[in-house]
């Protein structure tokens, strides 16, 4: 099953995940499960982040001072820690956005070429 | 501050471990919580969602850990991790653990030690105000003697005409007895001119120093008591200014105490060994012969701020060569030098310190390469270990880490241990040092020379840990899991090259420190069995001093002297008694007192020729044993009455009577006012009075009613131990004069080993140092031989099994340790007769020397053959492990 999911999505690029973390709470604060629904949903459902591995990815983002955390309640009256992006975050995050558009610049030109 | 803010969450990580846990917890499990309540909301039964909500979660307990990692435990953690596997290894090898240990206390023990006394010796100011300026003045004699005293006329010529100086100050040394309130004592005083407390920059806690009004003919004696003798003998009475004390008989008032702690004693040319506690008016009479004759004044003075010492001293000199053609009679031949306090403090002891310094540098180089070399064989031995490691995925940074924090944690250890070390080190310096050593007794553990051993000693273990470490990490694992047992590749021999390297480094450390104790003790032997002139053994001796005020009539000084040797010579236990008037090695006049041949053409002023004077009774020569060589002993009625007779000892006789019978010939000494010719009745053995490296010098001997001194040495030749003969001593001198002190009291031996104090010093602190040095030097070669051994298992296996006897074998391994003993010596030598050789150059090292040559080829010899020796001994045990292989087990070990 696993098998055949790969063949419709996305693989994730290594190191883009941090990106896409910060993006995903660019909008308004989200839970760790949030997180990886809005992803999923940003992305056409193209982009699936292992569920186990967000943690420690967020947990590093919040070291680096990029989100910062809470803990609140959901909108079905459920307990969860919501992460907000702090000013530092959307920094980080136009700058490796920028970083980004220039590598997909800099492939498609490569692959044009003839 | 985003770093602080980093360590900070992890080390709240650490302390909070199980509330961050739970938080981690908490979080995934409410994450899990939602997505089974969609599941279940996608219409899956409750157990199922749950199922598959984990399922899609991943690995809870490897993310749970990883996320914890992330969140704070980590490096700490780790650490700990590191430190309590390292522990555990180190326990379980104790041999290595032990033998580094050890290594690395010893290094740095010894050379905290050292470096505390030399700290306290050289480097710490002198309890002087400015005391960089104060310098000594001495006069130099026409035999190219220095530290001369200077007569009162030049003294005060030097005064009088240099301009260097912002105040000179003369002083001489003596021993007075204290009479009146309590036990009648000997105190030593120094005759001082008035300036001497202002050109040393102390002020009198109680009344006031010593004034120019004092010298005046008809003032009353004053005395300016040391914050001691103050304390001991007047309680400390704070109205103690006026009062009188009574020395030689005679009433002294008490004028100013000084500042406790204060002390001036220049122990060179000082006849007394305890420093002064009064300070006296030193009479500067301007008239007459007493004026100009005799130099026996020490002189200090205090340079102006910004006078150069070359300048001083060149103006020195130039006033000297004036006082020259002045007075040619006294002066001719004679100049000045100047010697900083400093210098003149401790710069005797300099050599010495500096040679104990660079050894104890050898010895840490030493250890530190030993270490070094276990280190690095451990890590060969544990490539093995590591490569598996590797391989079951452990990071490289981990394995590094965790070596390092190995030989981090041995370097603590070793410095722990060091420091209990270095503590009894220098109690054991301070214990064993010379009576004459400055001051020794405050010498404390010095911080900053402790931090920095340390630092030293912790980076070689960083060093030397990170290096294999990183060694072993880079290990290609395919090759050295193929190579496995047989460990001979490249990288075997790449680090064993290096180890090898080390051994011979070390080698060579210690043949050049076996080389200076083998010479020092060479000399010490030499110096122990020089023949002095006399026996010591059995030998006790004690000075008296009559006071002046008592016996005032010279018969009476010469009775007393002749009833206590009679009755001391009467006692059971005695078997003979005698008396000079100065010991031999206890200091005492010089041997410059001129002397005239009868019927011989008179030599010019100031070229006559000089002799030792001694005063003696005829027991002297038998109780210390110095032979009668020919004519007669002194008899009876010369030693009661004077006769005009010497006796004169053997150099005397050769140089000056060469082919001559001396005996009947007339001489006269220049010790009386008027000349007096004696006649020499005997010859007797030559006796080393100045030192036991200088030889001896002519003596003429006077018997003490010719030239009457109040104080004698008695001398006591016994039957059993010497020092038990005191108490009956003291009696039968009591049964005399019940208020007559006697000081000194000390077998003959004594006084020897006073005198051979600071060479048997020197020669044990650097034999303890080449002794370890050695030490270590084998525990290296031993480690190298025996990790060599490891990795040729699989060859001596396979040539015991092509037929090598075991004998062949042991010289296999024998002769490769040997030869890496041969080039370290080799180097060695040549560093050795290097360094020995600039050292006798800057005569660092021939001052310690006696009698023996800075190449010795005897002493050399015997270090070499002893080096090869514990080398082999080092080489032989893991030689004999490698006969021990067994070549099926070693051919089979892949």
């Amino acid at each position: 099953m696993a098998k055949q999911k790969a063949e419709q999505k996305a693989d994730l690029l290594q190191g883009t995940l941090d990106m896409l973390i910060l993006k995903a709470v660019s909008l308004g604060p989200l839970h760790g499960y949030g997180i990886i629904q809005r992803i999923s949903q940003m992305s056409g459902e193209m982009l699936d982040v292992e569920q186990g591995s967000l943690y420690p990815a967020v947990y590093r983002i919040e070291q680096q001072g990029w989100v910062s955390s809470e803990w609140g309640v959901n909108d079905t009256g459920r307990r969860a820690k919501f992460y907000t992006l702090t000013k530092a975050g959307r920094a980080r995050l136009e700058a490796e956005e920028a970083s980004w558009d220039r590598l997909v610049l800099a492939v498609a030109k490569v692959r044009q070429a003839t | 501050m985003k770093l602080f803010k980093v360590i900070s969450a992890r080390l709240q990580g650490l302390l909070r471990r199980e509330a961050v846990i739970g938080d981690i917890d908490e979080e995934m499990r409410l994450h899990l919580e939602m997505v089974a309540e969609e599941n279940v909301g996608r219409g899956m039964s409750p157990d199922e969602a749950r199922r598959a909500a984990l399922r899609s979660f991943g690995n809870f307990d490897k993310i749970r850990e990883r996320a914890y990692e992330v969140r704070g435990g980590g490096v700490i953690e780790a650490s700990l991790q590191d430190i309590r596997y390292s522990a555990r290894l180190l326990v379980k090898d104790k041999g290595f653990t032990a033998v580094a240990v050890l290594t690395l206390a010893l290094g740095i023990g010894a050379n905290t030690a050292i470096f505390s006394v030399v700290n306290e010796l050289l480097l710490r100011p002198l309890p002087y105000p400015g005391a960089e300026r104060i310098v000594m003045l001495w006069e130099t004699t026409p035999e190219g003697g220095h530290q001369n005293t200077t007569s009162r006329a030049n003294f005060r010529g030097w005064r009088e005409q240099s301009t260097a100086f912002e105040g000179m100050a003369a002083f001489s040394d003596q021993r007075l007895s204290l009479t009146g309130g309590g036990e009648p004592e000997e105190i030593s005083v120094q005759f001082a001119t008035p300036e001497l407390f202002r050109v040393l920059g102390v002020k009198p806690i109680l009344g006031r120093g010593i004034t120019q009004e004092d010298d005046r003919p008809g003032m009353p004696e004053v005395a300016v008591l040391s914050h001691g003798f103050w304390q001991r003998r007047l309680g400390g009475d704070p109205r103690a200014v006026g009062k009188p004390i009574m020395l030689n008989g005679e009433p002294y008032t008490v004028v100013g105490v000084l500042p406790a702690g204060f002390e001036w004693h220049i122990r060179k040319r000082s006849s007394t060994v305890r420093p002064a506690e009064i300070w006296t008016v030193l009479a500067m009479p301007t008239e007459g012969r007493v004026a100009t004759r005799g130099r026996f004044l020490s002189v200090v003075g205090r340079l102006k701020p910004g006078a150069s010492l070359e300048k001083a001293e060149a103006e020195l000199k130039a006033i000297a060569a004036r006082l020259e053609l002045d007075s040619p009679e006294h002066n001719k031949g004679f100049s000045a030098e100047i010697i900083p306090l400093r210098e003149q403090l401790v710069g005797n002891v300099r050599p010495a310190l500096l040679i104990l310094l660079g050894a104890v540098g050898f010895v840490l180089l030493i250890a530190c390469a030993n270490v070094a070399n276990l280190l690095l064989s451990r890590a060969a031995a544990r490539e093995k270990e590591i490569v598996l490691r590797t391989a079951l995925g452990a990071r490289r940074i981990r394995i590094v880490r965790q070596l390092l924090t190995e030989s981090m944690l041995l370097a603590v250890l070793g410095c722990l241990l060091g420091l209990v070390f270095a503590w009894w080190g220098i109690q054991a310096l301070v214990a064993i040092s010379p009576s004459d050593l400055v001051n020794l007794q405050g010498v404390g553990l010095n911080l900053p020379v402790l931090a920095l051993t340390l630092i030293g000693s912790i980076l070689t273990g960083i060093i030397f840990g990170l290096a294999p470490a990183l060694e072993a990490t880079r290990l290609n694992l395919n090759d050295a899991l193929k190579e496995g047992g047989k460990g001979a590749g490249g990288q075997g021999a790449r680090s064993n090259r290096l180890r090898s390297a080390l051994v011979i480094a070390e080698v060579a450390l210690a043949l050049v420190l076996l080389a200076s104790a083998g010479l020092l003790v060479k000399s010490f032997v030499r110096l122990q069995t020089v023949d002095t002139g006399f026996n010591t053994e059995d030998v006790l001796t004690m000075v008296m001093r009559l006071p002046d005020g008592k016996y005032t009539e010279h018969r009476q000084i010469v009775d007393f002297f002749r009833e206590a040797t009679e009755r001391i010579g009467a006692l059971p236990g005695a078997r003979s008694a005698g008396m000079v008037n100065f010991l031999p090695l206890y200091g005492g006049p010089g041997s410059a007192t001129g002397f005239i041949v009868e019927g011989r053409p008179v030599p010019m002023p100031g070229e006559e020729p000089g002799t030792n004077v001694r005063v003696a009774d005829p027991g002297y020569f038998r109780a210390m044993g110095i032979p009668l060589l020919r004519g007669r002993n002194f008899t009876d009625s010369e030693a009661t009455e004077a006769r005009h007779v010497v006796l004169i000892s053997e150099s005397l006789a050769r140089r000056h009577f060469p082919g001559e019978n001396p005996i009947g010939k007339r001489i006269s000494v220049e010790m009386f006012e008027e000349p007096v010719m004696t006649e020499i009745v005997g010859v007797v053995g030559d006796v080393r009075y100045d030192s036991l490296v200088d030889e001896a010098e002519p003596t003429v001997y006077f018997p003490h009613p010719e030239l009457v001194y109040p104080f004698m040495t008695l001398v006591i030749r016994t039957t059993g131990d010497p020092a038990e003969m005191t108490p009956s001593v003291r009696r039968e001198l009591r049964a005399i004069d019940p208020n007559q002190p006697i000081s000194d009291v000390r077998t003959m031996n004594e006084v020897m080993a006073d005198t051979v104090g600071r060479a048997r010093f020197n020669t044990l602190l650097l034999g303890l140092f080449a002794g370890l040095a050695t030490l270590l030097a084998a525990v290296g070669i031993f480690g190298v031989m025996n990790y060599s051994v490891t990795l040729r298992t699989r060859e001596i296996g396979l040539r015991m099994a092509l037929g090598a006897q075991p004998g062949q074998v042991l010289m296999l391994i024998l002769k490769q340790g040997i030869l890496l003993t041969l080039i370290g010596i080799g180097i060695g030598i040549g560093i050795g007769i290097g360094l020995t050789g600039a050292l006798a150059m800057t005569r660092v090292m021939s001052g310690l020397l006696f009698d023996v040559g800075s190449t010795d080829p005897a002493t050399f010899a015997a270090i070499v053959l002893l080096l090869t020796l514990v080398s082999l001994i080092a080489c032989y045990l893991p030689a004999r492990r490698a006969t021990r292989v067994d070549p099926l087990i070693a051919l089979r070990y892949d």
